[in-house]
């Protein structure tokens, strides 16, 4: 009535806020695809799932990040303390790991499901951004695979390093890279968690943003559709959030029942532990052991990337002289392209699983692996003690931080007679390193700082047990079977010097549980 | 007819200089982004480069030679201490010493992809947990992916202590070449 613009607002259906402030209304026209039911409604709700998932991985991401440490030296036992002591913490951490191979298989189910539909031909950038994100989720796995730094780290970082050292022409610049120099050091953990947590998740972050904000994909949709297509999305979304809903009970009951597998920490692992990769890599570890030599580099890389890349072009695959050999090439080609990750996938790991459960050695040592990893599990946790290398002199204040615990220390493992030098002191709390007489004769089986190894038993907290004071661990170095040690355990009493032993049985009563 | 001419000549002439201008709004934005593109790639890359670990080249004391005899593989480990980045950390390296042949001694890392192999009392062979190569007991390739045998590793005898040398090899090739 005052003014003409305001006269042709009411006329008009109304705005609404929704509209009016935000882009979901973009969003949701971006997201608009040809209505189906049925079967194939429910299908798409694949969508859904790969949405929650992806957001849950986020998520306990970003919540382990609270206590993780990107250290070789902390990395494992931080992850023992979110296992063992963080309250929730081993359902959040199972929650990540199971969570990750979930993704991975509703993200190909999701892949099937859009080429079933034709989705390249209508929404080539709905399209790619699926088969992007499914080469990241992988990516992450490979270098989350890492970070507990448990031997199945360690060895999953060792075949990393191999595959890309044995590429063609940038074989050894790519390991190098990748390791952030010339051996796997603590530069690598903090690389590959520089990747897992930031970099990676920043890439996904991107291509889900071009999927959303960038490209617009109306395609066949009348503006005059529109409106009738909304309403079949809303239902969609129900559907959507419905299926999320149950596959997010499902994981969580899963993750309650099963914990994400920590392994002994990586410089513990005797030879013949049995390092096995998480379920979505099994057919990249069968496959290596068919493929002699550099070759396995060169498919294990090539294979899968060549797949990837190929499904990822489909949309563009459709060129004059293509159509005049094959009717469809989109479809040939993807459904040659789909059913050989399909073979390589479910054949490979179907074979891993089959070769271990077959053969009775393998078989044995899985089962004593598991056993020891419950004894783990159910053992209390040791807070990590500063391993300090002998080159490296104590701080005085640490001394007097670490005197103050050895008071309480010494009245259980007996007081050391003759602690005077400031270096024998250094060396009777249990911060000090071990002696080297230690390192070469004892730290094989029992473990570079007394933490034993698979079947030998580890020395921390020996001090407080009867009959193990540093004179009674003196006297059992010459004599174990008076103190009721059998073999392998053996006598050193002509092996080692009397100081030797001193200095031995002095840092071993003063390891700490 | 000269007058009109002079006009659109100064026209065209105009347009030119927006169109040259229109360029240059363009491409200052673009050189400057391009510039601190450039420029933190260069710092990115120098940053992120591998640094070379120092191997130690030390003999170490595996065992007196008295303890050294039958006819098995005999574990034992190497604590050597690396030094990369900003820590030296003690790593614990397992070997294999062959009392019968002459005390040489075998890396446990497999020369595939570097997991360790692990001696099967039962089979007398080098069984390797990740990728199920097979080696005899004096180390030389059997079956499996692995490119050849274990590696063997420098190692002498002073004082009635045999010592060794630790070192990697390029893993997934035929002949042996030494790392770093």
């Amino acid at each position: 009535m005052k003014e003409p613009s305001d006269f042709t607002k009411t006329k008009e259906p109304r705005e609404s806020w929704v509209s009016r402030w935000t882009t979901l209304e973009d969003i949701e026209r971006t997201l608009i695809d040809k209505p189906s039911s049925g079967f194939e409604a429910w299908a798409r709700t694949t969508a859904g799932i790969v949405v929650m998932l992806l957001s849950l991985q986020i998520l306990t991401g970003l919540l382990l990040g609270f206590y993780y440490v990107p250290s070789t030296e902390s990395a494992h036992t931080a992850v023992a303390y979110i296992e063992k002591v963080v309250p929730a913490g081993s359902w959040i951490r199972s929650l990540h790991h199971y969570g990750s191979q979930w993704l991975t298989v509703a993200l190909l189910l999701h892949l099937a499901q859009m080429f079933w539909r034709a989705t390249y031909r209508r929404r080539p950038v709905a399209w790619m951004t699926s088969v992007i994100l499914l080469g990241l989720i992988f990516a992450s796995g490979a270098t989350g695979y890492s970070l507990p730094w448990d031997a199945r780290a360690f060895f999953g970082t060792r075949v990393t390093e191999g595959i890309a050292g044995g590429l063609p022409l940038i074989g050894s610049a790519a390991r190098e890279w990748i390791l952030g120099g010339t051996e796997i050091t603590p530069v690598t953990l903090a690389r590959f968690f520089a990747l897992h947590a930031l970099i990676i998740p920043a890439l996904i972050l991107i291509v889900l943003a071009a999927r959303l904000f960038v490209f617009r994909e109306r395609g066949l949709v009348s503006a005059a559709e529109e409106r009738r297509l909304e309403v079949w999305m809303h239902r969609q979304v129900l559907r959507n959030a419905i299926a999320a809903g149950l596959v997010f009970i499902a994981l969580a009951l899963y993750a309650l029942k099963y914990f994400a597998p920590l392994g002994p920490a990586a410089d513990t692992a005797a030879p013949g532990y049995l390092p096995r990769p998480g379920a979505q890599f099994l057919w990249l570890f069968q496959m290596l052991k068919y493929l002699p030599g550099r070759a396995a580099s060169v498919v294990a890389v090539a294979l899968p990337g060549l797949i990837l890349f190929g499904l990822a072009m489909l949309p563009f695959l459709n060129p004059k002289p293509l159509r005049k050999l094959m009717a469809h090439p989109r479809r040939t080609l993807g459904a040659v392209l789909f059913s050989l990750a399909f073979l390589l996938f479910t054949v490979m790991t179907f074979l891993a699983y089959w070769k271990d459960a077959t053969d009775p050695l393998v078989r044995l040592q899985l089962r004593r692996q598991q056993a020891e990893e419950i004894a783990f599990r159910s053992a209390p946790f040791t807070p990590l003690r500063s391993r300090t290398s002998e080159s490296v002199s104590i701080e005085p204040r640490t001394q007097t931080d670490t005197g103050k615990q050895s008071n309480t220390q010494s009245t259980d493992a007996s007081p050391t007679p003759g602690s005077d030098s400031s270096a024998n002191t250094s060396t009777n709390f249990s911060q000090g390193a071990p002696p080297e007489s230690y390192i070469t004769n004892c730290s094989a089986c029992h473990g570079t700082r007394g933490q034993g190894a698979s079947k030998f038993p580890k020395l921390l907290g020996v001090g407080l047990k009867p009959r193990r004071t540093v004179e009674d661990i003196y006297a059992l170095l010459n004599d174990p079977l008076a103190y009721g040690l059998e073999p392998p355990m053996k006598s050193y009493a002509n092996k080692l010097t009397e100081e030797e032993k001193r200095e031995i049985s002095e840092w071993v009563a003063s390891l700490k549980k | 007819m000269p007058d009109t001419d002079s006009k659109q000549n100064k026209k065209a002439k105009e347009h030119e200089h927006d169109k040259g201008r229109r360029e240059f709004l363009f491409l200052l934005p673009l050189t400057i982004f391009a510039g601190v593109a450039a420029t933190i790639v260069t710092a990115a890359f120098r940053f992120l480069r591998p640094i070379k670990s120092v191997q130690p080249d030390v003999w170490n004391d595996v065992a007196p030679l008295a303890e050294l005899t039958g006819e098995k593989p005999i574990m034992r480990s190497i604590v050597a201490e690396h030094q990369a980045g900003w820590a030296s950390t003690l790593e614990e390296h397992f070997i294999y010493i062959l009392p019968h042949k002459g005390n040489q001694v075998l890396s446990s890392i497999c020369p595939h992809e570097g997991c360790n192999v692990a001696w099967r009392n039962e089979e007398s062979q080098f069984f390797c947990p990740c990728h199920d190569s097979y080696f005899t007991a004096e180390g030389e390739r059997l079956s499996g992916p692995s490119q050849r045998g274990l590696d063997p590793l420098p190692a002498r005898e002073k004082d009635g202590m045999l010592q060794v040398k630790y070192q990697t090899y390029v893993n997934n090739t035929e002949e042996r070449i030494v790392r770093g």
